[in-house]
C-alpha cells in the first residue's frame, strides 16, 4: 500500500506550557495573549535563527530567536510593553518553527506577536495598512477580477496601472500579476455537474483554496480526476480564504471570520465520512497547525486532525506510487522538473513527496532544486520595501533552477511557483498535474 | 576625637550600605567593608518582596506597620528598583474563613490599603490561580530588585564621600584600652575597585565608632572582641521560575507556613520559602526536596507551576535574632524585628554597636535608628534625609520612550535596559560605539555591560547583579565568555584587565551560576545544563582548561594557509571541501 509513514503518529515535542495552560482562554475579555510558557522550551541553540531565511540576507532583522522566546520572556502582560517592528519583517515561512530540536511553538509566537503588532501598533489609514489588508484579502480581489478575467488580466499588468500601484500602494511594479482563468474551478465544477464518483467509503472534501480556484483551476480539475480515478468522491464544500495571508499580515480578525465559515463547513463534510485535502501547502498548514494554535472553534481541532496535503494522501491511502512506476508520460508534460519544495511543505514534512514518486517516473526527469526559500513568502515578496530581500533570498533557488536540465519547474505552492517564473522565466506545474498526465490522459 | 567622626561600617548588604548612605549624608566619615560582593549575604539572597505589611498584619503588628510605611518611601525613593505589581492573599477552600478575616482586620488597623476580592476577580488578575481559589484580599505587594537597591545606595553613599571596599573581610577587631577602635580587613585583591590577582595584603582601618552590620555573620565578629551575640541564623531556599507565571505577588491567607509565596521577579517568578535553624550561614546542606516541596505546595495556588521550567535554586540565611530570655523552640516564632546591641551598654565594650535582625523592606527606616543612635555618640543633631532623597537611577524618568529612535535597541531590549538603570538610561545608552546585545535572555546591551565594569572592577559576579547579565534562562550559559571578553583590555581608573584577569573572572562567574542550577537539573533546565556543557567544553575546551591560570600564548598558533577559497567557487566542492584537484 502506502510508502509513506502515517502522519497520524507523528508526535512532535509538546512545548511545555503546563497542563493548565491554554493561551487563548488566558485573557479573554482583553483579547490580549500570554505566551511566555512558550519560552520555557527554549535553550536558546539558535538552530532557528541559522535556519532563518530573512536573517540570512538582512543584517538587520534580529532573527526568529529574538522574535519568538526572547521577546515573549521579555515583554509582560500590560498594555505599555509594545511588540518590536521587526515582527513585520519576518516573512512567515516558518522555518524557524520547522528546525526547532525543543518544540518552541514560534509559528504561534510570531503570528500573535504580528496580530498584536497589527493590531495596537500599526496605523490603520496608513499605506502599508491598506496595501497588506488588500494582499491579505487576496480572494476579494479575486473574486471581482474573475468575474472580468480577460479585463482584469489586461489592467493588472498594464503598465501605467501598475506604475500607479507602486506608487501608491507599493506594489512592486516587476512582478506580473497572477491571470485570472476565463473559468473558475466552481464554475466548472457546477456546470459539470459535481462529483461523477459517488462512494460511502472513499469520500474526500477538496479545500482547493482561492488561487486554484481562480487562477489555476487546471490544478484543481487535476485533483478532481486523480480522486475520481481511484474510487473517491470528491466534495467541494463552501470555503473561503484559509488565513494564511493574513496570519502572514497580522490580520487575524480577517482571518478569524474565515476560519469560522471553513471550520463549519468543512466539519460538516468530516461528519459526512470525509477527510479534508488540499493542494495548496500554506493552506493545508493553516487547516491543521495556524488554526488550532490561534483561534478556538468547535471542532477545529477535528479539522486539524483530519486535514491533508492532496499528493501526502495519495501516498497513504492510494497506490499511487506503484502506478507511477508503471506509468509513461509523453507529450507536452514529458519534462524535466526543477522541483522546489515549499517551505510550509517542510513544515509538513513534506518536502521529499513529489521526488520520491518522480523519480521511477518514465519519460520525465526530476531534481531537488536544493533547502532555500523561494523568498516570495505569499505576499511578502509583493511590497515594494521587500522585494529585493525577496529576490536575494530566492537568489539560490533561481541559480540552482538555471543548473538544472529542463526549463520547466514544480512547487505545491501557488506564490512560490510565481516566484519560480518571475526568477527564470521557466513554465511552472503542481505535481498533481503531472499525476494526471501520467494516470489519467 | 577628629572633628569629623569616622565611622566604620562591616557589612555589605542592605542594612550596613543604608547606614552607610545616611551617615555619609550626615556629613560623617564614612567607610564600609564587605567581605564579598555587595548583596553577598542574605541581601542577594531573598525573594524581592517589597512587603506592604500584609504578612505581618496578624503576627507582628508594628513590623507591619512599620512596612507599609517604608514600602510608600520606597516607591519613591528607590523607583528604579521597584515594580508595583500589587499583591493578594489568596484563600483557598481548606484555609479558614476565621484567619482571612484576621488577616483583613489586621491589614486594616495598620493602614494597609486591603481590598477582598472574589475568585472569579482574582483570577480575572491572574488567569494562572487555580480555579478553586474562593477570594483574595488584594494589597499593595511589590517586587523589588535588591541588587540594584544596595548597588544605588552605594553609588549615594560614595556620592556624598564614603569609601566602600568589598571583598574585603573582617580579620579582627582593634580594641584599645578596652574599647573598638577600628578593624583589621584583608583585601583579596588590591584596594580600590577590585582587581582580580593582585593580593591587597592587610590594612588597619582605624574609626571613631564600629557599626557591625553583617547580619548572620554578626556572631562571627562579635567573638573577634569576645561578645556574645545570638544570632539564630534561619535558611529558607528560593526557587526561581524561567518566566512569570503571575504578575502580581501571590501569597497563600493562611498562618506561618512553608512555601506560601510567589514572586514575579523582573523575567522570572521566585518561589519562596521555608525557615530552618542552621548552626553556620556559610556551611549548611542544600536539601532537593526543600525544592521539591515549594513546587508542590505552591502549585495548590498557581498549577502551571508543576509543569514550568525552573532555572536555579538559592538558599538564604535570615539573620534573626531574639533576647536570650525568649528561647523561642521554632524559628518561624522568632520575631522579626530588629535590635540594636550598644555593646558599651551590654557588654562594657565602648565603640561599637551591633545591628541584629530586622527585614529587607525596612532597611532604610533601620539604618535611620542606627546613624541616630551613631550621631548620638558624638552628640551631633542632622536630619535623616534618606527618606526624601531619590536614590541615583531614582531622579524623574519615565520608562516609556522611542527606545529604537533615542537609543537604536529594540523595543522590549530597550524597555528592560530602561527600567534596570532609571534615570542614568541616557547617560548609558547614548553610546556611539557599536551596542550589541550581549545576554539575550535578559536583554543586556554592551553599554550597560562596559558601564558596570566601570563600578565595580574586574569582578564579573558585580556586573551580573547589576545589569542581570547571565540570570536568564541559559544561566550564562551563551554570554559569560561574551562578558570576559567585555572585560578584557578595559581600563578602570589605570588598571588594565589583562587575560589572565578576565579568565579568572569568566571562570567565577560560571561558577557562580552552576550553583545553583544544581538545584533545577531535571526537565529544559537539564538540557540547558548540557547545551551549555557541550558547548563549553567543544568551543572553550572547559572540560580541560589548557591554560590552568597561564596565559594562553596565542603567538604559537600559526595564522592558517595562504589559501583562501576563491569567490567563483572553481576549487571548492558543494559541500564545502576542497575538489580533488586542488
Amino acid at each position: 500500500m502506502s510508502d509513506a509513514r502515517d502522519p497520524t503518529e507523528f508526535d512532535p515535542i509538546v512545548p511545555n506550557t503546563g497542563e493548565e495552560y491554554e493561551p487563548l482562554e488566558v485573557f479573554p475579555e482583553s483579547g490580549s495573549f500570554d505566551l511566555r510558557p512558550g519560552a520555557d522550551s527554549c535553550y536558546k541553540c539558535s538552530t532557528c535563527d541559522t535556519n532563518c531565511p530573512v536573517a540570512e540576507v538582512d543584517d538587520d532583522f534580529p532573527g526568529p530567536k529574538f522574535q519568538g522566546p526572547e521577546q515573549w520572556r521579555l515583554k509582560q502582560t500590560d498594555d505599555d510593553y509594545v511588540i518590536d517592528s521587526s515582527i513585520s519583517e519576518c516573512s512567515n515561512c516558518l522555518r524557524c518553527d520547522t528546525s526547532c530540536p525543543s518544540g518552541v511553538n514560534l509559528a504561534q509566537m510570531h503570528n500573535t506577536a504580528r496580530g498584536e503588532y497589527v493590531e495596537n501598533q500599526v496605523p490603520k489609514f496608513s499605506v502599508k495598512y491598506i496595501r497588506n489588508r488588500i494582499l491579505a484579502n487576496y480572494r476579494t480581489s479575486a473574486y471581482f477580477a474573475s468575474m472580468l478575467p480577460r479585463t482584469a488580466n489586461f489592467f493588472m499588468n498594464f503598465g501605467p496601472v501598475r506604475w500607479a500601484m507602486e506608487k501608491v500602494l507599493h506594489v512592486p511594479s516587476e512582478r506580473e500579476f497572477p491571470e485570472f482563468a476565463t473559468q473558475t474551478f466552481r464554475q466548472w465544477w457546477a456546470e459539470r455537474g459535481g462529483a461523477k464518483v459517488h462512494s460511502d467509503e472513499k469520500r474526500i472534501a477538496y479545500f482547493h483554496g482561492c488561487y486554484s480556484n481562480y487562477n489555476t483551476p487546471q490544478v484543481a480539475k487535476a485533483l478532481v480526476r486523480i480522486y475520481e480515478y481511484f474510487g473517491y468522491e470528491v466534495m467541494v464544500p463552501e470555503q473561503k480564504c484559509s488565513g494564511t495571508p493574513m496570519f502572514a499580515n497580522g490580520m487575524l480578525d480577517d482571518a478569524r471570520r474565515h476560519a469560522e465559515t471553513n471550520v463549519e463547513s468543512l466539519t460538516a463534510a468530516i461528519e459526512d465520512g470525509a477527510d479534508i485535502v488540499a493542494s495548496c501547502t500554506s493552506c493545508s498548514m493553516a487547516l491543521r497547525n495556524e488554526y488550532p494554535e490561534l483561534f478556538d472553534i468547535d471542532g477545529i481541532d477535528d479539522l486539524a486532525a483530519h486535514t491533508y496535503d492532496a499528493v501526502e494522501y495519495l501516498r497513504i491511502h492510494t497506490d499511487v506510487r506503484q502506478e507511477l512506476e508503471q506509468a509513461e508520460v509523453s507529450g507536452e508534460l514529458a519534462e524535466e522538473f526543477a522541483y522546489h519544495a515549499p517551505c510550509h511543505a517542510r513544515s509538513q514534512g513534506l518536502e521529499r513527496q513529489a521526488i520520491e514518486l518522480f523519480r521511477n517516473l518514465d519519460g520525465v526527469e526530476i531534481e531537488d532544486v536544493g533547502d532555500s526559500c523561494s523568498g516570495i513568502s505569499g505576499t511578502y515578496g509583493w511590497k515594494s520595501e521587500k522585494y529585493e530581500k525577496s529576490m536575494e533570498i530566492g537568489s539560490e533557488m533561481f541559480e540552482h533552477m538555471e543548473d538544472s536540465g529542463g526549463t520547466t519547474g514544480m512547487t505545491e505552492c501557488p506564490t512560490c511557483a510565481s516566484q519560480m517564473e518571475h526568477g527564470t522565466g521557466y513554465d511552472i506545474r503542481h505535481p498533481l498535474e503531472l499525476i494526471e498526465a501520467a494516470l489519467i490522459d | 576625637m577628629a572633628s569629623t567622626p569616622h565611622v566604620l561600617v562591616i557589612g555589605g548588604g542592605s542594612t550596613g550600605i543604608g547606614i552607610a548612605r545616611d551617615l555619609a549624608m550626615r556629613d560623617l566619615d564614612v567607610t564600609l567593608v564587605e567581605q564579598g560582593n555587595l548583596t553577598h549575604g542574605t541581601t542577594g539572597r531573598m525573594h524581592g518582596l517589597l512587603h506592604s505589611g500584609g504578612r505581618y498584619a496578624v503576627s507582628d503588628q508594628a513590623s507591619a506597620k512599620e512596612c507599609i510605611q517604608e514600602n510608600r518611601v520606597l516607591r519613591d525613593i528607590a523607583s528604579h528598583c521597584v515594580e508595583m505589581t500589587g499583591g493578594m492573599f489568596v484563600k483557598r477552600p481548606e484555609d479558614t474563613e476565621e484567619y482571612f478575616e484576621k488577616k483583613l482586620e489586621g491589614c486594616r488597623e495598620c493602614g494597609i490599603p486591603a481590598e477582598v476580592i472574589s475568585g472569579e476577580e482574582a483570577r480575572k488578575r491572574e488567569p494562572h490561580l487555580a480555579k478553586d481559589i474562593d477570594k483574595a484580599i488584594a494589597v499593595p505587594d511589590g517586587a523589588i530588585d535588591p541588587f540594584r537597591l544596595v548597588v544605588a545606595n552605594a553609588a549615594s553613599a560614595e556620592q556624598h564621600g564614603a569609601r566602600i571596599e568589598t571583598h574585603s573581610p573582617v580579620t579582627d577587631l582593634l580594641i584599645e584600652d578596652g574599647e573598638v577602635v577600628g578593624v583589621e580587613v584583608k583585601h583579596k585583591s588590591g584596594p580600590g575597585i577590585r582587581v582580580h590577582g593582585t593580593e591587597g595584603g592587610t590594612e588597619e582601618i582605624r574609626a571613631d565608632y564600629v557599626v557591625n552590620a553583617s547580619g548572620a555573620w554578626a556572631g562571627q565578629i562579635g567573638e573577634m572582641a569576645d561578645v556574645d551575640i545570638e544570632v539564630r541564623p534561619s535558611k529558607g531556599v528560593m526557587t526561581i521560575m524561567n518566566i512569570r507565571q503571575v504578575d502580581t505577588v501571590i501569597n497563600r491567607c493562611r498562618p506561618k507556613g512553608d512555601a506560601d509565596i510567589v514572586v514575579p521577579h523582573e523575567t522570572t517568578a521566585i518561589l519562596g520559602t521555608t525557615d530552618e535553624e542552621v548552626e553556620d550561614p556559610e556551611d549548611y546542606p542544600e536539601e532537593q526536596w526543600e525544592v521539591d516541596l515549594m513546587i508542590d505546595t505552591l502549585k495548590e495556588l498557581v498549577p502551571m507551576l508543576e509543569e514550568a521550567r525552573t532555572i536555579r535554586s538559592f538558599w538564604g540565611v535570615r539573620p534573626l535574632y531574639e533576647p536570650p530570655d525568649v528561647g523561642s523552640e521554632d524559628p518561624t516564632d522568632i520575631t522579626r524585628d530588629f535590635f540594636l546591641l550598644d555593646h558599651e551598654e551590654r557588654d562594657d565594650l565602648p565603640g561599637m554597636t551591633s545591628i541584629v535582625g530586622g527585614k529587607f523592606t525596612t532597611y532604610r527606616l533601620m539604618a535611620e535608628k542606627i546613624s541616630d543612635h551613631v550621631c548620638e555618640q558624638f552628640d551631633i543633631e542632622r536630619e535623616c534625609r534618606t527618606a526624601d532623597e531619590p536614590l541615583p537611577g531614582s531622579e524623574d524618568f519615565s520608562v516609556l520612550r522611542d527606545y529604537m529612535e533615542e537609543f537604536g535597541l529594540r523595543s522590549p531590549i530597550g524597555r528592560r535596559s530602561v527600567e534596570r538603570l532609571g534615570s542614568r538610561a541616557d547617560e548609558v545608552l547614548k553610546t556611539n560605539e557599536p551596542n550589541p546585545v550581549i545576554c539575550e535572555c535578559e536583554g543586556v546591551t554592551r553599554a550597560e555591560v562596559q558601564d558596570a565594569i566601570k563600578q565595580s572592577g574586574s569582578d564579573l559576579n558585580a556586573v551580573r547583579i547589576r545589569t542581570r547579565a547571565s540570570m536568564g534562562n541559559c544561566q550564562g550559559g551563551m554570554c559569560v565568555h561574551r562578558l570576559a571578553s567585555e572585560l578584557h583590555d578595559t581600563s578602570v581608573d589605570g588598571d588594565t584587565f589583562d587575560e589572565a584577569i578576565a579568565r579568572e573572572a569568566w571562570d567565577e562567574l560560571l561558577q557562580e551560576r552552576w550553583k545553583g542550577q544544581r538545584h533545577a537539573l531535571w526537565g529544559e533546565q537539564l538540557s540547558q545544563a548540557m547545551l551549555n556543557y557541550a558547548l563549553h567544553a567543544t568551543t572553550q575546551n572547559r572540560d580541560n582548561d589548557p591554560a590552568d591560570g597561564e596565559p594562553v600564548d596565542f603567538a604559537a598558533f600559526d595564522a592558517g594557509g595562504d589559501h583562501v577559497g576563491d569567490a567563483s567557487g572553481t576549487d571548492v566542492a558543494a559541500d564545502g571541501g576542497e575538489t580533488d584537484g586542488y
